[in-house]
């Protein structure tokens, strides 16, 4: 279990991170989301010791890191943002000199070896230099390390980095299995790994924390609505009635070529109407060949999120400038929050392109 | 203790695995040689003092080459992030690359053994016991300079630099000794407590002083408190 209380660092002017608090419990897969430069690391890094806070307490399992540093990080897992790992070393020597700075017993070692080895997938290059390895296999020997003392607290900044889309599932299902029964956090600025790996999002933006909820709420009461898309076979087909019927239920497109008819629905959130639908088109003696749900991604969600903290800021800006409230609108391009958002934007893109 | 051993083991290991590590030993061994053939077969002497004056020479050169890397390379490629986190005391880390840079300094001189061979076979009357001694005294200044070189490798993240501090630092030890002649007399007394030379001086005549020996500890446990200070503060205010 992790307290973290009203915690604060700052470099010099800038003040990386905010007053945050939140408690993280065990059994549990916390994601910590943000653009680069949130802060994430710097509280990733204070977690761990490695940077001491401006102001704030830390708290793991009721020990603060600073005061008992023995104790608290011999229950910690930590991989770091770039993955340091020393170059030279073979692999099961790295384990292995990981293992001794540990004081693991060397049947403790032996076995723990063995499970993180065939868990991370590290069989054919166990033998090998770590500098002669890809990026995804140095990633993984990263996670190996930080999982070898079965840890309690594991926390991992940017775990997937670098891995192809294969890889990316197994470590995914290695931290879900290992969020059973430890306490996770790990950071990321990709949605999709988030809402794939997390039972709880945290959203940090600009050293502050905007969003702390469940993986599905978060999805649920950000989005108004969630779309629809048919294909249907049939003659003269017109869902006007059943949309009379549903007032949360709207058509936005229609187009149809013969007897496949392709329309998109615009349904409130919270709402399900697929059984219905179905019956309806079935009692019509129309035909289904598709029917799949598009639900807003976590991206456009947190997309607004950061744009709404900017439109305040903006509106505080419009006054400092004393100008009509529809002015600076025009204006974003000055203010960094419009330019963070787009970063995310590409860099997410970048990301996903990479993924595929 | 354990981890100490540890971690000066893993950096020994390592050292004796990379090219450079025999580079700096062939050239010191080369040029100490070549010093003690000139010593030995022109002049005659049946002594280790020379060869042992000049291995001390080359320590403000090469010590600094053996320690540049220790720490400012660990902070370079971001491991001392790593080595930070794990249930283990700074001062141990930094125990432990003095160990581990007094172990290749040890194995350094300890070639000179040859040399001490060759002078049993063809010199006559040799003072076993001043030649026994100036090899502890080596040993320890060689540890002292390696104390002086893990600190200044602390100091900047970049290899080079540290070079240059432990040279500058090490060299300023050495030539004390040819400072002290300019300076007035009841500074020469205390000034001249700081030379190596000057304690190394009694080592090479076959005498254990007490003081000297006291000396060399207090350099080493002294740099080795400041390398962990200066850690200890960069993690305090350490900025972007």
């Amino acid at each position: 279990m992790i307290e973290i209380k009203s915690l604060s660092r700052n470099f010099g002017e800038i003040r990386a991170v905010d007053d945050i608090s939140f408690t993280v419990d065990k059994g549990m897969i916390t994601g910590f989301l943000g653009p680069n430069g949130a802060g994430k690391t710097t509280t990733l890094r204070m977690m761990v010791g490695y940077l001491q806070p401006s102001s704030g307490s830390i708290l793991l399992d009721g020990m603060s890191i600073f005061e008992q540093p023995m104790v608290a990080s011999a229950k910690i897992g930590y991989l770091p943002e770039h993955n340091p790992l020393y170059e030279e070393m073979y692999v099961v020597e790295a384990l292995k000199y990981m293992a001794d700075l540990r004081k693991m017993s060397k049947a403790g070692y032996t076995a723990r070896k063995a499970y993180v080895v065939a868990k991370c997938g590290l069989q054919d290059v166990q033998y090998q230099k770590i500098g002669t390895l890809s990026k995804g296999y140095r990633q993984r020997v990263g996670l190996a390390q930080a999982i070898l003392h079965d840890p309690e607290i594991l926390i991992l900044d940017e775990p997937t980095s670098g891995l192809d889309p294969n890889q990316i599932i197994e470590i995914r299902e290695l931290i879900r299995s290992l969020g059973k029964e430890k306490t996770v956090i790990l950071s990321s600025h990709i949605l999709q790994e988030v809402q794939a790996t997390c039972d709880r999002v945290l959203i940090i933006n600009k050293g502050k924390i905007i969003v702390d909820d469940g993986i599905a709420q978060l999805d649920n009461y950000l989005a108004e609505y969630y779309l629809l898309h048919l294909e249907l076979e049939g003659e003269n087909i017109d869902l006007s009635e059943f949309v009379d019927y549903y007032p949360e239920v709207s058509v936005i497109e229609e187009e149809h070529e013969g007897d496949i008819y392709k329309l998109k629905l615009k349904v409130s959130a919270g709402i399900e109407v697929k059984h219905d639908l179905a019956r309806f088109i079935a009692e019509n003696g129309w035909v289904i060949l598709s029917l799949y749900t598009e639900r807003k991604s976590l991206e456009e969600i947190f997309h607004k999120l950061t744009k709404e903290a900017g439109s305040i800021e903006l509106a505080a800006y419009a006054q400092t400038l004393s100008v009509p409230d529809q002015e600076p609108m025009e204006a974003p391009a000055v203010l960094p929050v419009e330019d963070n958002a787009e970063d995310i934007e590409t860099d997410s893109e970048a990301r996903e392109e990479e993924a595929r | 203790m354990k981890t100490i051993l540890t971690i000066a083991r893993k950096e020994f290991e390592l050292a004796l695995r990379s090219v450079t590590s025999y580079i700096v030993f062939v050239l010191f061994l080369v040029i100490s040689g070549v010093f003690f053939a000139t010593t030995v077969f022109k002049v005659g002497l049946a002594e280790m003092r020379g060869v042992y004056g000049f291995m001390h020479l080359l320590f403000v050169f090469f010590v600094p080459a053996i320690t540049m890397g220790s720490i400012a390379k660990e902070r370079g490629s971001g491991t001392m992030e790593l080595l930070s986190t794990m249930p283990i005391r700074l001062s141990h880390v930094i125990w432990g690359k003095i160990l581990a840079a007094f172990l290749q300094i040890k194995t350094l001189i300890a070639f000179s053994v040859i040399y001490f061979v060759i002078m049993l076979v063809l010199g006559e009357g040799m003072d076993i016991g001043a030649a026994i001694m100036g090899f502890v005294g080596l040993c320890f200044a060689g540890a002292a300079y390696a104390a002086i070189g893990v600190f200044a490798s602390s100091l900047p993240s970049s290899q080079v630099l540290a070079f240059i501090i432990a040279f500058a630092i090490s060299a300023l030890f050495y030539v004390m000794r040819f400072l002290l002649v300019l300076l007035p007399l009841p500074l020469v007394r205390v000034f001249q407590y700081f030379s190596f030379e000057h304690h190394l001086a009694n080592f090479m005549k076959g005498v254990l002083d007490i003081k000297d020996l006291l000396f060399f500890v207090a350099v080493i446990v002294i740099f080795a408190l400041l390398a962990e200070f200066n850690l200890q503060s960069k993690n305090m205010m350490q900025e972007r």
